[in-house]
C-alpha cells in the first residue's frame, strides 16, 4: 500500500515537472534514489545494529531565492543473523522549505518523520530541522559537491510523546551524465542521529541517485 | 518707353513675392515674349528664365518650354550673349530634337539654332514625373530617343559619379525605354540621395561625339522600421577555453573540503556510535573528483566543454544577427522608393572642364 502511495506521489511530481518546464521562473528536479542504510538503535543502553535497503524519491522546486524539497523513502532493515532483534520496516519523509542565502549556501527548515514498524508496534520520530547546505562546483555544469549540516530544534518520539533532539550531516558528489544531458547521478553519504530519553537512533545511509533536472 | 518698361519690370520683380511669380509661369512667358518684341531684352531674358524655372503643377507645358527657350535664344542673340543663346538652343533641341523654329525670327537667331543642331547630339531623354516603385519588383521608366542611331551607354551614377547600375549599352535606334528596378549592380537598394542617369556615346570619335546627357534623379525612401542587430556577446559571457591556476584552485578546494567533511561527519553528529566505512567511499570519491578537476583546469589544459559552450554562444549570436539582417533586408525590399527626376541637361565637349 505504501509503495502504491509513493508511486502515485512520484507520478504527480513527474507530471508537475513536465508541465512546469516552460516556466523559467522556477526549476524542478526529480530524483529517484536507492541506498543502503545502517541503523544503530539504542534503548536503555542496549545497542542493536540493523541494515537494509531503502528506495525513495525526492522532488525539489527551486525558485529565487526560495526552494521547497520533499523527500520520501521506505525499506526494510534487518538485524545481524546472530542477533535476536526483530527486523523493521522503515518509512521516512521530510518537507523542507529553503532559501538561498548565498550563491553557494542554502538554509532549510522543516519537519521530517521516521517510523519503524516492528511487528504490530510502531515507533515514530517527528522532528523539526534547521539545516544548511553548501555547494561547490568542481567542473561547472558537470561535476559538483555538497555538504549539509543540520540540528533538531524541536521533536518528539513515541506515544506518549517524549521530547527528542538530534543532528544530521550529509555530503556527496553529483555528476552530469553528458555535457548537455538533463540527467545527473549522485553518490551520497548521510548520517542522522536522533535521541530522546533512553533512546538513540543513528542512521547512516549510502545512496545512489538519478536526478532529472539541474540540481540546486 | 523702353527704359520705362525696364524700370517697371525691375520694380515689379523686386516687389512681387516669388511665390506669386511661381504661380504665373505662363504670364511671365507672355511678358517675356512681349519684352523681346518691344526690344527690352534684359528684362525679357529675366522673365523667360523665371518662367522656365517654375516647377511642379504651375510649370510650363512642353510646348510652353519650347516657346520660352526659342525666345530666350533670340533674346540672348539680341543681347550679344552668344554662348547663352547656344545653351538655350541646345536645351530646346534636347527637349524636342524635331523642333523647327518659326522662320520669321531674324537670321542670326536661326543661324545660332542651326549651329546648336550641328553640334548637339540628337539624343533626348524624357521621364515621367515622380514615380514610386518597390525596388526589385517594379521599374522606373525613362525614354531615350534619337534620330541618328548612336552607340550609347546609359548608367545610373551616384553623387560621386560612380556607376551604380548600367541600364543600356548599345545602338540607340529611334527610342528605347530604360527600365531601372531601383537596385544597384549587386542587387542592393542604394541609399537615398541624389543620383543621375548619364548617357554617353560609346567609343565616340571627334569632338562632336563628346557629349553627356544627364537626367538628375532624387531617390527618397520613407523610413522603414528595422530591428537593430544584437550586440556581440560581452567577454564576460565567455568561459575560459584553457585552464588557469585560479580555476584549478577553485576546483580543488571544494573537493578537498567536502571530502574531509564527509569523512569526519560521524564525529560531528554522533560521537558515541561507530561509523561505517561508507563515509570513506563517498569522502574519497569527492576528494579524488576535486583532484581530477584541479588537473582538468590546469594551465594550458584545453577545456572542451567551455570551447563548445563558447562556440555555441558565438554561433547563436551570428545566427540571430543574420536572421535579423535578413528580415531587415526583406523589409527594406518591401518598402517603396520614390524617384523624382529633374530637368535633363546636355554637356558637350566645349562645356566639359
Amino acid at each position: 500500500m505504501r509503495s502504491l502511495v509513493a508511486a502515485a506521489i512520484g507520478l504527480v511530481l513527474l507530471t508537475g515537472v513536465a508541465r512546469a518546464q516552460d516556466d523559467h521562473r522556477l526549476r524542478f528536479t526529480v530524483t529517484g534514489l536507492a541506498g543502503q542504510q545502517l541503523v544503530q538503535s539504542t534503548a536503555d543502553d542496549v545497542t542493536s545494529k540493523l541494515s537494509g535497503s531503502v528506495i525513495g524519491f525526492e522532488g525539489v522546486m527551486v525558485g529565487n531565492p526560495f526552494m521547497v524539497r520533499l523527500r520520501y523513502g521506505e525499506g526494510r532493515i534487518n538485524p545481524k543473523p546472530e542477533s535476536n532483534v526483530e527486523a523493521r520496516d522503515v518509512v521516512s519523509g521530510e518537507a523542507m522549505f529553503g532559501m538561498r542565502a548565498l550563491p553557494w549556501l542554502s538554509l532549510w527548515v522543516g519537519p521530517s518523520a521516521r517510523a519503524y514498524t516492528v511487528g504490530e508496534s510502531d515507533q515514530r520520530w517527528l522532528v523539526w530541522w534547521g539545516r544548511a547546505t553548501a555547494r561547490g562546483a568542481l567542473i561547472p555544469g558537470r561535476l559538483q559537491t555538497f555538504v549539509e549540516l543540520g540540528g533538531v530544534f524541536s521533536g518528539n518520539v513515541g506515544n506518549p510523546a517524549i521530547k527528542a533532539g538530534g543532528r544530521m550531516a550529509s555530503g556527496g558528489l553529483e555528476m552530469r551524465f553528458g555535457a548537455m544531458s538533463s540527467f545527473w547521478g549522485r553518490l551520497g553519504y548521510g548520517i542522522e542521529s536522533l535521541h530522546a530519553d533512553g533512546l538513540r537512533e543513528t542512521v547512516e545511509s549510502l545512496t545512489l541517485s538519478v536526478i532529472y533536472g539541474l540540481p540546486q | 518707353m523702353n527704359r520705362f518698361l525696364a524700370v517697371a519690370l525691375t520694380v515689379v520683380a523686386l516687389l512681387v513675392p516669388a511665390r506669386a511669380w511661381a504661380q504665373n509661369a505662363a504670364t511671365m512667358l507672355e511678358q517675356g515674349v512681349r519684352a523681346y518684341t518691344v526690344g527690352e531684352y534684359d528684362g525679357g531674358a529675366w522673365l523667360l528664365r523665371r518662367a522656365l524655372a517654375v516647377e511642379g503643377a504651375d510649370a510650363l507645358s512642353n510646348a510652353g518650354i519650347a516657346r520660352a527657350l526659342l525666345y530666350l535664344t533670340a533674346t540672348e542673340v539680341a543681347r550679344n550673349q552668344r554662348d547663352s543663346a547656344l545653351a538655350a538652343a541646345r536645351r530646346l533641341i534636347l527637349l524636342d530634337p524635331r523642333y523647327r523654329p518659326d522662320q520669321t525670327f531674324p537670321q542670326p537667331v536661326l543661324a545660332v539654332y542651326q549651329e546648336a543642331r550641328r553640334t548637339a547630339p540628337s539624343v533626348s531623354i524624357r521621364a515621367s514625373g515622380d514615380t514610386s516603385i518597390r525596388p526589385g519588383a517594379e521599374t522606373f521608366v525613362v525614354r531615350l530617343g534619337s534620330s541618328t542611331s548612336p552607340d550609347v551607354t546609359a548608367n545610373v551614377t551616384n553623387g560621386d559619379g560612380r556607376v551604380v547600375r548600367t541600364l543600356f549599352s548599345g545602338t540607340l535606334r529611334d527610342s528605347v525605354d530604360l527600365r531601372w528596378n531601383g537596385l544597384d549592380g549587386s542587387g542592393k537598394v542604394p541609399a537615398p540621395g541624389r543620383y543621375m542617369i548619364q548617357v554617353t556615346p560609346r567609343g565616340g570619335n571627334g569632338a562632336a561625339a563628346n557629349w553627356t546627357l544627364r537626367l538628375p534623379l532624387e531617390l527618397m525612401q520613407p523610413s522603414v522600421d528595422t530591428t537593430p542587430l544584437p550586440p556581440a556577446p560581452p567577454d564576460s559571457l565567455f568561459r575560459p577555453e584553457h585552464g588557469n591556476s585560479n580555476a584549478a584552485v577553485r576546483a580543488l578546494v571544494p573537493g578537498l573540503v567536502a571530502g574531509a567533511a564527509i569523512v569526519v561527519l560521524p564525529k560531528i553528529v554522533s560521537s558515541s556510535d561507530d561509523a561505517s566505512g561508507a563515509r570513506l567511499i563517498v569522502g574519497g570519491a569527492v576528494t579524488i573528483a576535486g583532484i581530477a578537476a584541479f588537473f582538468s583546469h590546469h594551465p594550458g589544459q584545453r577545456i572542451p566543454a567551455n570551447e563548445e559552450y563558447n562556440r555555441n554562444l558565438r554561433e547563436t549570436w551570428q545566427r540571430s544577427s543574420q536572421e535579423i539582417a535578413r528580415r531587415n533586408a526583406d523589409r527594406m525590399r518591401q518598402s517603396r522608393m520614390i524617384i523624382r527626376p529633374g530637368a535633363p541637361t546636355l554637356v558637350t565637349s566645349s562645356e566639359t572642364p
